[in-house]
């Protein structure tokens, strides 16, 4: 039930940059083009057509220009960027340097959360031994393009995995998020054109360009091509990181087929992206896993980060456990991120049971949520109340676990 | 531009860390001054980063996992195990220097919890017994 294709490659002995070379035999704007065909969409969280990314970048003139490769991942529920920079440094390498060549730019950071200490140390080596082996540096491979990667490590803060919040924590600031516009594309690291990409987005492209075709176009649906790397964890026989075709294959599937089924009980919820992303109930889990599916569920495929949570736990504990997490890393910056998460624990925590919250104290927390989606400036308070709602709106019907 | 040629600082701040385990008082002094930057805003910086202490740290930083999926996996008695055995509680350092215990959000091993690091290196799949039991072999 698998579909592998970012996972082509596990365990090679040499890893033949194929990709690359692809890459570097047509123009940057080709490139661009073959991405853009591909249907590839951010694999961050936010799901943006890397291409139409990609194409902004390349169409601005600055002699530098800035790739920035996100590897802060924090999300709780996912593991997959970890999965592939410990299994496939060097595929995410070559995704960094592709992007690199199609948007003209010389100079890039692949910024890695500081706790990854595996990760950190595998891909540094890797990068020394890319260098010698001219895959990095001047002259890549006998041809004209110079590239230069550095590694920098976060330092425990998940806000940083916002792209404005990781280059202030770049440049040596505190890591708060910064008013778009202007976007990072246009004025992003010291100023510079900045263009960042999710670990497994570039990974993707990496693999996209190793074919003459397009086989994105052949996997996926119409809004959602290719292969998701699905991370799942919580009350499953068998977590771990599986490749889905996006479409092929319903949330059900993935729990019951992939991840082994539910253990310790029967199905109570499941989140499907990641705690940004809204509770799905065992009635919504029979739908394809596509963006556009999920999004029709006010849900959202987000970072992959799967959590299966049975029906014997304690939901009222989960959401304040989601909670305390929303309050104790919000960057601070926007008023209404800070003092609304800030006031939804307090309200939570006021209560010994979900069915003790009362209409008014959930229709506060509602309000709260649209008020923060208007007023801050990053996806992390847009998206710091969808789940705690949602578990509120859904599950709050009495019941002992509640 | 030269700025990508330089170290950035929270490499440098990286570098302190590990080899005090915390950010020292003389060393804010100097790259505040190095890098013409108020001592204040470097200490805005440091702050805003849980890896990085401002005070010293024991020998042995705990982080634990209390993250939802480690939380499905029964984190909260891994974590009373922890604080039983070390004596300290979340975010303090015991009196002897030995431990630092922390609370930490998702460390990415949500697959293999209850998860914890101690100095960096991993440990998954705990229960109480089995934390102990490591915790007992730290001399």
């Amino acid at each position: 039930m698998e579909k592998i294709f970012l996972k082509n490659d596990l365990g090679l002995d040499k890893y033949p940059f194929k990709g690359l070379r692809n890459a570097l035999k047509g123009s940057p704007e080709d490139v661009v083009q073959k991405i853009k065909e591909s249907g590839l969409r951010g694999r961050g969280g936010a799901g943006f057509p890397a291409g139409i990314k990609w194409e902004y970048a390349n169409s601005i003139d600055n002699e530098i220009k800035f790739v920035i490769c996100n590897a802060d991942e924090g999300e709780p529920g996912t593991f997959k960027d970890r999965f592939l920079m410990e299994n496939l440094p060097e595929k995410v390498i070559e995704g960094i340097i592709i992007c690199a060549y199609a948007v003209k730019s010389n100079y890039g950071y692949i910024y890695i959360r500081g706790e990854y200490e595996k990760a950190i140390k595998i891909i540094k080596n890797k990068i020394k031994d890319l260098y010698k082996s001219n895959v990095l540096g001047r002259n890549i491979l006998g041809t004209e393009f110079n590239f230069d990667l550095k590694v920098i490590r976060g330092a425990g803060a998940y806000v940083c995995g916002d792209e404005t919040s990781l280059i202030n924590s770049i440049e040596g600031e505190r890591g708060r998020s910064r008013i778009k516009p202007p976007l990072p594309i246009e004025k992003g690291l010291y100023g510079y054109p900045t263009i960042v990409n999710n670990v497994e987005t570039l990974s993707a492209a990496a693999e996209i360009m190793k074919y003459d075709d397009n086989p994105y176009l052949k996997m996926g649906t119409e809004k959602s091509r290719g292969t998701k790397l699905v991370s799942i964890s919580g009350d499953v026989n068998q977590p771990g990181v599986y490749e889905v075709e996006l479409g092929k294959i319903t949330i059900k599937n993935i729990i019951e087929d992939l991840a082994g089924g539910v253990s310790n009980g029967e199905l109570g919820f499941v989140i499907p992206g990641g705690v940004a992303t809204e509770a799905l109930g065992p009635d919504e889990i029979d739908v394809p896993y596509t963006y556009e599916n999920l999004m029709e569920l006010n849900s959202g495929i987000g970072s992959g980060g799967m959590i299966v949570v049975s029906n014997k736990r304690n939901y009222f504990e989960i959401i304040k456990n989601v909670s305390n997490f929303f309050k104790n890393e919000t960057c601070g910056t926007c008023f209404p991120c800070r003092e609304a998460n800030r006031n939804i624990n307090a309200l939570l925590n006021h209560n010994k049971l979900m069915s003790d919250l009362t209409s008014e104290q959930i229709e506060i927390i509602t309000e709260i949520k649209e008020t923060i989606g208007y007023a801050s400036r990053c996806g992390f308070g847009q998206a710091s109340v969808n789940f705690i709602l949602s578990v509120l709106e859904k599950f709050n019907d009495g019941r002992v676990n509640s | 531009m030269e700025k990508y040629f330089q170290k950035e600082l929270l490499e440098e701040l990286h570098e302190l860390r590990e080899t005090y385990g915390y950010i020292p008082e003389e060393d804010i002094v100097r790259i505040a001054q190095r890098r013409n930057i108020p001592k204040a805003h470097l200490y805005g910086v440091i702050s805003f980063y849980s890896m990085f202490h401002l005070k010293p740290t024991g020998k042995y930083i705990i982080k634990v996992c209390d993250s939802v999926s480690c939380r499905i996996a029964e984190s909260e008695s891994v974590i009373d195990a922890i604080i039983k055995f070390t004596k300290v509680t979340p975010g303090n350092t015991s009196e002897d220097k030995k431990f630092t215990l922390e609370v930490a959000e998702c460390l990415g091993h949500c697959g293999e919890g209850p998860v914890m690091t101690i100095n960096g290196e991993f440990y998954t799949y705990l229960t109480p017994q089995k934390v102990v039991n490591i915790l007992k072999t730290l001399d």
